[in-house]
């Protein structure tokens, strides 16, 4: 199955609640025959807060338990000034390489990179 | 700079507090590890594993122990992969974590003392991790980078004038209360300039348990900023109650450690246990509070589930001997209200007695503490020394809850841990042999532990092979401890072994048998006003019992008078009070007779042969009714003065020898009295052998 999860236009707390049970079954579906890394497609985003990109989070930590990776396409401008601003550019950036199934390695491994992103946007 | 001084004297201040606590950690990993063995897919348990762990690093951290932020980094991924289930426990997995667990516990020590490093050790450990690194060979190079890495950039990380450090956790309804952190981040950066940022993204669970309307989200990030502390905080001033805010001031020397290892540090942050850490030192501290680094008050009280204080043991014993100057001061008021005999000053007077009661009891149940701890520590020593010894065991804890002055907990570590190896060493037997015993294969050890009259009864039980008399007999005439020949009862064959120079072990071992054996335990154990006692069934085990008083600081008493000297029993053991009757025979040498009481024999001491008191006897005397173990004996007084506070004080080096009593006390009016040991006493009322003549020392 190779559809991709499409963010929708508002990714915030008002949304989260109906959105986890959305990713959740897609999730499943995908299943059957996984797909790594597993794009999503961010163009759509306009609206987006720290309960959203939590969310984006815990779809990227399932994805990092079954040792794949969560692809973010085209985000928004408004998506990934978000990510970088909350300190969390693993959700943007292109991916290492090799895949790493260790979240904590990963994050621990993209300290630098935040920093200097962050100096960026502000 | 000042705030550099304080910050460091801050951190020296707290170092004791967080290697307590590391301790705790280390004690809590290996009985989950310990546990673990039974339940090898225990997903609770594996999780609490890994926090325990975790924490520990992140403590460390704080504190910039790197060399106990590295090796835990590499126990903490191997504890992961575990969590994953990547990896399957096996035993040998397990006593590698083990030994790890030890070498962390060496580590945190060597932090107390920093100079005494052992280049052994390192070696040790860098064995360790590349075993550690072989049992998790998915990240293995991965971890080691990691590891690696943070300490070189800690160096390199040049600190800046204003560079706040900041590790901030948000509460879980931050979301439903309507904040959201993303605006509350860049509200920060209109303060200055966030020079690093990093989301503790592991925090958030997987999709499939998250909750999405609940907050899990907390960063550490470094902040250049010229704005004051109280302007940084205002920054969180709406999330307030239910975030947890570490602020570590610019120039604060082993803050380095922060930046380096941000998630551990952050995770510190998160967990209660390493709050208290931050908070515990503040007395101490004193004028230097505005330079500490200060959490946002520590979360919600219900993220707070533990809610302890810590306090320093000295401070709590400086108010319980104070409490003991005011029992006695209370006593020696209601003494003088009584000579007046004023009703509404004695009545006062006994209000107050009553208050100090109350509050001595409320004292003394907080140095208590449950003696499960220090058995559950014998799991380890158990399993290990089984397992050296090709032996099977299983260790049984009965009664771990109950209570005992920590002081007293403490100082039995030792002996016990004696005992259990000596059970192990000597008593219980392999498993071919006990098979070929007609026994279980595998062999059973039981702590247990109880309340008994105002002392606590702690049992070591083993079905082992039991103890050879004729062996013990046969060491004993070899070391003239008895005169060769001569045939002791068996309770008495048994005593031997607590006496000085004893050994019966065939062939020394390391786990026992070094000749230092039983007799430091009954020393260390009588240090305690305790006593220990052995039982023996030959082929089916052996039993410890070891008697120990509650607490050590004070007691109820029963005053009584013999003459013009005064005694105190504590109350606990008092059965009741009859009044003299004639005895049924004379009073022997030393005082003893025995009496009816309901159609039973009751042996009896009269003190005034017993000490060699002469004053002359009065008219009328009363017996007072003992209970000790499972027998009972009376003693005959002159007077009985009731129930009293007392607190005891220590006999000197001088009267230490004194058979049968175990301290003084002062009384209200300035006299003193001596607390007997009624367990002392009784053998010297029960003893019909002339060994315990020996020990009466003190009529000679």
């Amino acid at each position: 199955m190779s559809s991709c999860l499409a963010l929708p236009r508002e990714l915030t707390i008002y949304t989260v609640g109906e959105l986890r049970p959305q990713w959740l079954d897609q999730l499943a579906a995908d299943n059957a025959d996984p797909v790594d890394p597993w794009p999503v497609d961010g163009a759509a985003v306009e609206d987006v807060d720290a309960a959203g990109l939590q969310l984006l989070q815990s779809l990227s930590n399932s994805l990092a338990r079954e040792q794949r990776r969560l692809q973010l396409q085209r985000p928004s401008a408004a998506l990934a000034a978000a990510c970088s601003a909350l300190g969390l550019p693993g959700l943007l950036a292109h991916p290492p390489a090799q895949a790493r199934p260790a979240t904590k390695a990963k994050r621990a491994a993209k300290v630098k990179p935040a920093a200097r992103k962050t100096q960026e946007t502000t | 700079m000042s705030t550099d001084d304080s910050d460091s004297s801050f951190i020296a201040a707290a170092l004791p507090a967080f290697i307590s606590e590391a301790q705790e950690q280390i004690e809590a990993l290996e009985q989950l590890l310990l546990k673990l063995e039974d339940r090898p897919d225990d997903r609770e348990l594996l999780d609490a594993l890994f926090r325990c762990a975790h924490t520990v690093k992140g403590s460390a951290g704080i504190f910039g122990l790197d060399d106990v932020v590295a090796f835990t980094h590499h126990v903490e991924t191997l504890l992961d992969q575990l969590r994953e289930g990547k990896v399957t426990l096996s035993p040998a997995l397990s006593t590698l974590l083990l030994q790890c667990n030890d070498q962390i516990r060496a580590l945190v020590e060597a932090a107390q003392s920093p100079q005494d490093a052992d280049p052994g050790a390192a070696q040790q450990r860098e064995r360790l991790v590349a075993q550690l690194r072989a049992a998790c060979p998915a990240t293995a190079p991965a971890a080691t980078a990691d590891a690696a890495a943070p300490a070189d950039a800690g160096m390199a990380m040049p600190i800046g004038a204003g560079r706040w450090q900041m590790s901030v956790r948000f509460g879980t309804e931050t979301f439903r209360n309507g904040m959201d952190p993303l605006a509350i981040l860049n509200y920060l950066r209109g303060l200055g300039t966030i020079t690093s940022l990093v989301c503790d993204a592991a925090a958030v669970p997987a999709l499939d348990r998250v909750d999405a309307e609940t907050c899990h989200l907390g960063f550490d990030l470094s902040l250049d900023t010229d704005a004051s502390r109280e302007q940084i905080e205002a920054a969180f001033s709406f999330v307030r109650e239910d975030c947890t805010l570490h602020l570590v001031p610019p120039g604060a020397a082993p803050q380095a450690a922060v930046p380096d290892t941000p998630v551990a540090a952050a995770q510190a942050a998160a967990v209660p246990s390493a709050l208290t850490v931050a908070r515990e030192p503040l007395p101490a501290a004193g004028p230097s509070t505005p330079a500490k680094p200060r959490e946002g008050t520590a979360a919600s009280p219900a993220a707070d589930d533990t809610r302890y204080i810590r306090v320093q043991a000295d401070r709590l014993d400086a108010v319980i001997n104070m409490l003991g100057e005011l029992v006695i001061a209370s006593a020696g008021a209601s003494l003088l209200a009584r000579q007046t005999r004023q009703g509404s000053l004695i009545e006062a007077n006994q209000q107050i007695g009553a208050l100090v009661e109350e509050i001595r009891n409320g004292t003394l149940q907080l140095r208590m503490v449950p003696v499960g701890e220090t058995f559950a520590r014998f799991r380890r020593v158990v399993r290990d020394t089984a397992s050296e010894l090709g032996k099977d065991v299983v260790l049984d804890i009965v009664g771990g809850e109950t209570e005992l002055d920590k002081s007293v907990v403490e100082r039995i570590a030792d002996p016990l841990m004696h005992l259990v190896r000596n059970s192990l060493d000597h008593g219980l037997e392999t498993s071919a042999q006990r098979e070929a015993a007609g026994k279980p294969a595998q062999g059973r050890l039981t702590l247990s532990a109880c309340h008994e009259s105002g002392s606590i009864l702690i049992r070591i039980v083993d079905d082992g092979r039991g103890i050879d008399r004729d062996k013990v007999l046969q060491r004993a005439w070899e070391r003239g401890l008895v005169e060769p020949g001569t045939v002791p009862p068996d309770d008495d064959i048994l005593r031997l072994i607590f006496e000085p120079g004893f050994s019966t072990a065939e062939k020394v071992t390391n786990l026992s048998g070094r000749g230092v054996g039983m007799d430091v335990v009954r020393r260390n154990i009588e240090a305690l006003r305790g006593t220990v006692s052995l039982s023996s069934n030959p082929g089916q085990g052996s039993q410890v019992e070891i008697r120990l008083p509650l607490t050590l600081a004070i007691i109820d008493g029963f005053l009584v008078g013999v003459g013009p000297s005064k005694f105190i029993f504590p109350l606990d053991t008092v059965v009741e009070v009859i009044e003299s009757r004639t005895t049924v025979t004379a009073l022997d040498a030393r005082g003893r007779s025995v009496v009816e009481l309901r159609g039973r024999t009751l042996p009896v001491v009269d003190l005034r042969p017993l000490y060699a008191l002469d004053s002359p006897p009065p008219e009328r005397s009363s017996v007072v009714v003992i209970r000790y173990g499972h027998s009972s004996f009376g003693v005959l007084v002159d007077q009985l003065l009731g129930q009293h506070q007392t607190v005891i004080k220590p006999l000197s080096r001088m009267f230490r020898s004194l058979r049968g009593i175990s301290g003084s006390s002062i009384l209200g009016n300035g006299e003193v009295a001596l607390i007997f040991d009624v367990n002392a006493l009784g053998g010297l009322a029960a003893s019909t052998t002339p060994a315990h003549a020996r020990s009466l020392g003190v009529t000679q």
